[in-house]
């Protein structure tokens, strides 16, 4: 019955050492960069960030640093202009593994952690 | 999207609340919202006579002799670790199982990681059913109790206690029930069952408000205090009231809390508990049904519905359970449970557990037009081309 504990990894990205959870989110929403989102961007398929994709990590850092959390389902709908299955096939990883992890957003607090 | 809210999410817990629940509540509290057993004014009695009267109906419903050992508590949690903490003791043996929810789980796991107890866990089958052998291969003589859920909260499976709880009246085995899931869905009968101890909420299928739930103890069964406070009972001494139910109750009762249990109770039955199974199980087959017939959707243990609560579990190929559960509330105005629903070891069992899966939990308000709704938006999520 023994009990999973909340784990970092030191990692080299885009020339910074930063730190990541098990699941490759950034530990610090401040360790992110353009830099950062296009090499771990890389890292799942990815070789350049396209517009669309841009304005959607800019729209969930902005919000993040303004209301300090991520935005709900419909916010997110809105801001973006696109629905979440947009979103979801947008990104190879999807709408968390994929949008969400690239902007920096912290890993959502859910029965998965 | 739509302005309209399907909620698939009645295992975590029931919404809507009955209107008659929510206006019953302010009406009632508004009239005898005093303090219940703490002075000697008439509103302080009215109030004390609501919570032992509520106290009898719980009782009724569960098939318990004695109102007194209806310990009223937050949730299943709360009840459960009352239950825990206070049966076992150093050196004993306990067995769980592998479907139940941290609520069990974890108050085990504390026990035993501190060499307190020691503790066992039973597997579940390809259906999502823990055979009563395999509970009685686990008992030892030092097994004080057998601690585990009547209704899997991630696949809806009703395990079979009466036949556990014989086994355990057998072997002289306390039978301790989480019946979160259950309470409200399906006929409890404690001492038909040979249950010991039965933990419920009130905020799932009894359709009351959350903060409210209790531990319900057959008549013979002590129950040691584990925390302590006021009662309002023998103030003047420093130990806590040893006569039940305030020997497990500590603090002013959430009243309020009572007073939804009681009216949530009053709208199970008078819908008809067998009426609201039998209506929610036929959406549940059809949304199986509908589901089934999409090859990218898995279902867990979900191929033979009988013996099931109204819960569903899937995934989706190639796509997060976490983006599916946002692309149906945020797209189709759907909202289900995504994660590992507090059940770790169910997932580990069914390979899930790195992701989780997606829950779909119906309740007395959910309509087929919403099902269909349901099974439509997963058919666009999995083809999105076709939607």
């Amino acid at each position: 019955m023994a009990e999973p504990i909340r784990t970092r990894e030191l990692r080299t990205v885009a020339g910074r050492q930063v730190y990541f959870d098990a699941e490759g989110f950034f530990w610090d929403p401040d360790d992110w960069s353009d830099e950062a989102a296009e090499e771990l961007a890389g890292e799942s398929g990815t070789l350049r960030l396209d517009d669309v994709q841009w304005r959607v990590l800019r729209f969930l850092r902005a919000y993040y640093l303004y209301h300090g959390r991520a935005p709900m389902n419909r916010e997110l709908r809105a801001g973006t202009e696109l629905s979440l299955g947009e979103l979801e096939r947008l990104f190879p990883d999807g709408i968390r593994m994929g949008a969400r992890r690239l902007a920096g957003l912290p890993n959502p607090k859910t029965c998965l952690d | 999207m739509t302005d309209r809210l399907v909620y698939l999410d009645n295992a975590a817990t029931t919404f809507p609340k009955p209107a008659e629940v929510l206006r019953g509540m302010v009406e009632t509290y508004a009239r005898i919202g005093a303090s219940p057993g703490r002075g000697n004014h008439d509103l302080a009695a009215q109030a004390g006579t609501f919570a032992d009267e509520t106290r009898a109906r719980v009782a009724r419903f569960f098939g318990a002799p004695d109102p007194t050992r209806v310990i009223f508590a937050a949730n299943a949690s709360d009840a459960l670790n009352t239950a825990i903490f206070g049966l076992v003791r150093p050196g004993d043996h306990v067995v769980a199982t592998r479907l139940d929810h941290n609520s069990v789980l974890r108050p085990l796991h504390h026990l035993a990681e501190r060499e307190i107890i020691t503790c066992d866990l039973a597997p579940f089958d390809g259906r999502g059913f823990v055979d009563p052998d395999a509970i009685a291969a686990l008992l030892r003589p030092a097994t004080r109790a057998v601690v585990m859920c009547h209704g899997s909260n991630v696949l809806g499976t009703i395990q079979p206690v009466a036949e556990i709880g014989r086994l355990c009246a057998e072997r002289g085995v306390l039978l301790v029930v989480d019946a979160a899931q259950s309470a409200g869905q399906v006929p409890i009968d404690m001492t038909a069952l040979g249950i010991s101890a039965l933990a419920f909420t009130g905020h799932k299928a009894l359709y009351g408000p959350s903060g409210i739930g209790g531990l319900v103890l057959r008549p013979d069964l002590d129950v040691e205090t584990t925390r302590f406070g006021g009662t309002g009972m023998d103030s003047a001494s420093l130990v806590h009231s040893q006569a039940y139910p305030l020997r497990l109750e500590l603090g002013t009762l959430n009243l309020l809390g009572v007073i939804g249990l009681s009216l949530g109770i009053d709208f199970v039955e008078g819908r008809g508990l067998g009426n609201l199974h039998r209506q929610e199980m036929a959406l549940l087959t059809r949304l199986r049904d509908g589901l089934a017939s999409n090859s990218a959707v898995t279902l867990y243990c979900a191929d033979d519905l009988a013996g099931h609560l109204p819960v569903l579990t899937a995934n989706v190929a190639g796509i997060h359970p976490q983006d599916v559960g946002a692309i149906l509330d945020g797209d189709f105005g759907i909202a289900v449970r995504v994660g590992v629903h507090c059940a770790p070891l169910v997932h580990r069992d069914l390979g899930t557990i790195d992701r989780g899966a997606v829950r779909f939990s119906l309740g007395a308000f959910t309509t087929a037009e919403e099902i269909d709704l349901a099974i439509e938006a997963m058919n666009a999520i999995t083809h999105p081309a076709r939607a």
